[in-house]
């Protein structure tokens, strides 16, 4: 068989398996077996385990298991509702002010949980009632918490980060940074556009009123004292030390990725025993056990992924797609545009995850050929993802958000989170342009590579 | 992106034969005794990796023994919690096809994607076992200056694995006695 022959019989089969409906974890180790068995000699699978074993004993790919933990130890605490009524609180004076303060606090919740869907439903449960009742329309509401809740895989410590750093080799401290630019980019570009609509939707809440006396909850003003706004102080500060320390400990070259992420878990455990008394094995299990779910889960995939890009590249399937990417002569930009354009389309289908280990050893030799820089591409290609996990019509967020909501009509929740995209686009645009956004970061602290 | 549990159906009470149907009630306790040492050894790790920090900088205590013990214990909570989160559905699939096919087709569907897992799954515990075996005889190691065996990972890869691979063998029986029960 011809190396492209072998190439889309790979590619097919995988397509196959994984709309087969097969778990995706069982359906790549399944494919990698099969050609394994067809097309290398005998003796390979009798490594097949060891292989797995090996690729996945890496101290910085079980730090995943720790970070779901620290994730879970704060999602499953009122730390949301807490960080998100103090925030309400404090910008309760700036015009489209609940707006931003439900992006701020997606932002932070997402930093210190790592999750997506966590930060959807810790956030949106107390915020998406709260924009609700003060006159938001339900679709902006449902797209600011979607939105938000993305920003969990670009902020450190991100998982899929983790990922893309050991598929891609790259410093892991300097790809967390590389994401910090991005992500506060996007934050200002979310709160930007929630001051739009608010005004907009304020307008024409106004013009309803003069012209036939309607009223709305927009067009009432909530006021809080000093006081009321320093009593939700002490609450949310533990956790803002949290996420400061764990920065600290890691960048101040006090503990190794893998350590920092089993000082946050142990720390975030300490605070919610501490705060809110969440310390008996009652209160804990739970805590656990999704944990144990969610990276049991993530780990057989990541495993089994790593057996098949193995296979791939075995077989040379890898290195062939990759040669004939290059071979091609792609000027630089549409290169990017079409690997992009790719990952949005796996997006909607496969968790980051599968997609960063499945596709890094086509996609990266091409990009590094042409010039980009892979810690830039390792930001830009999250958050490519992170429209995945939105874009309609089947982004995992869009379920966490009418799991919450669930009298917000789909339409209405698709169409509020159709703008967003838009500014994750307008995000990643940016960034081809001035790449110092995501590279500033870490040039500065780490110095150049 | 639309992932779900695969195969909720085949969580359908039915009755199984009784050989079968102590090994679902066997198989369900051991899923629950092995989940509270799972816990714990998530636990372990990240109370190991914290004291490793604190070794470092306020006893400079030089780490050696540490990152891979909190190897060991998170992949063996990995590994041996695996048919928990499948007895949970918890292994997610790409279900995007589901809403176009008939029931027929989906339950056609179910089961083969059920019998192609539990075969790759057998063949990786089988293999598993084989590699612990090894491991044990040859007195196999890491490659670090601690140097730990490696036999015990491994045992709980296959453990795991084989505990897997009951969990799904009890799906497809499942589904094989629905579709009889149905008739």
């Amino acid at each position: 068989m011809s190396g492209a022959t072998l190439g889309f019989t790979f590619a097919g089969v995988t397509l196959l398996a994984m709309f087969s409906g097969m778990p995706i974890a069982f359906a790549l180790g399944a494919v990698a077996v099969g050609f394994m068995s067809v097309f290398m000699p005998g003796v390979a699978l009798d490594t097949v385990t060891q292989n797995v074993y090996e690729e996945m004993a890496s101290i910085t790919l079980l730090s995943i298991p720790l970070f779901i933990l620290k994730g879970a130890a704060i999602g499953k605490s009122p730390a949301g509702k807490d960080l998100y009524s103090a925030l309400h609180a404090w910008m309760s004076k700036v015009p489209g002010g609940l707006g931003i303060a439900n992006v701020f606090a997606c932002a932070l919740f997402a930093a210190m949980s790592g999750s997506s869907p966590a930060t959807c439903s810790a956030i949106g449960s107390a915020g998406i009632p709260e924009m609700r009742m003060r006159g938001y329309s339900p679709g902006f509401a449902a797209g600011i918490i979607a939105a938000g809740g993305t920003l969990g895989i670009l902020l450190p410590p991100s998982i899929t980060m983790i990922l893309y750093a050991v598929a891609a080799e790259q410093s892991l401290g300097r790809l967390f940074l590389a994401g910090i630019g991005p992500g506060l980019l996007m934050v200002g570009l979310f709160s930007a556009y929630a001051v739009y609509r608010y005004r907009k939707e304020h307008a024409s809440a106004k013009q309803a009123f003069a012209s036939h006396g309607a009223t709305s909850a927009m067009l009432d003003d909530q006021v809080y004292t000093l006081s009321e706004k320093l009593e939700t102080l002490p609450r949310v500060l533990p956790f803002v030390v949290l996420l400061i320390g764990v920065m600290v400990a890691l960048y101040g070259g006090y503990a190794t990725p893998s350590e920092t992420a089993g000082l946050g878990a142990v720390l975030a455990l300490a605070l919610i025993a501490v705060v809110y008394g969440i310390y008996r094995p009652s209160q804990l299990t739970p805590i656990l056990s999704s944990t144990l779910k969610e990276s049991t889960m993530l780990m057989f995939i990541i495993g089994m992924s790593l057996l098949y890009s193995y296979v791939m590249s075995s077989l040379h399937i890898s290195q062939d797609a990759a040669q004939a990417v290059v071979a091609m002569h792609l000027p630089k930009w549409i290169l990017l545009a079409a690997i992009l354009g790719m990952v949005v389309v796996l997006g909607f289908f496969l968790p980051p995850v599968s997609i960063i280990l499945m596709t890094a050893p086509i996609i990266l030799p091409p990009l590094k050929a042409a010039g980009f820089d892979l810690i830039w591409f390792g930001v830009a290609m999250t958050i490519v993802m992170e429209m995945g996990l939105i874009h309609p019509p089947v982004g995992l967020n869009i379920f966490v958000i009418k799991n919450i909501a669930p009298d917000i009509s789909l339409r209405d929740v698709i169409w509020g989170i159709l703008p967003f995209v838009g500014l994750m686009a307008l995000a990643v645009l940016l960034m081809c342009f001035v790449p110092g956004i995501a590279t500033g970061l870490p040039d500065w602290i780490m110095g150049k590579p | 992106m639309s992932l779900e549990a695969p195969g909720s159906s085949a969580s359908k009470p039915a009755q199984l034969p009784e050989v079968l149907s102590a090994l679902d009630h066997a198989v369900s306790r051991v899923n629950r005794w092995v989940m509270l040492p799972c816990m714990l050894a998530l636990l372990a790790a990240a109370a190991i990796l914290t004291y490793s920090v604190a070794a470092r900088y306020f006893f400079k205590i030089p780490t050696e023994w540490q990152d891979e013990t909190a190897v060991f214990l998170l992949i063996g909570a990995t590994f041996v919690s695996g048919a928990f989160v499948q007895s949970k559905q918890g292994h997610v699939g790409v279900e995007a096809i589901a809403d176009l096919l008939p029931d027929w087709a989906n339950r056609l569907r179910h089961g083969i994607t059920e019998t192609l897992s539990l075969m790759f799954c057998s063949f990786f515990s089988w293999k598993s076992w084989t590699l612990f075996r090894e491991a044990l005889h040859e007195g196999f190691t890491s490659n670090s200056t601690w140097g730990p065996p490696l036999w015990i990972p491994y045992l709980l890869m296959a453990c795991g694995m084989t505990l897997l691979a009951l969990q799904l063998l009890l799906d497809v029986a499942r589904r094989i006695s629905v579709k009889n029960a149905g008739r």
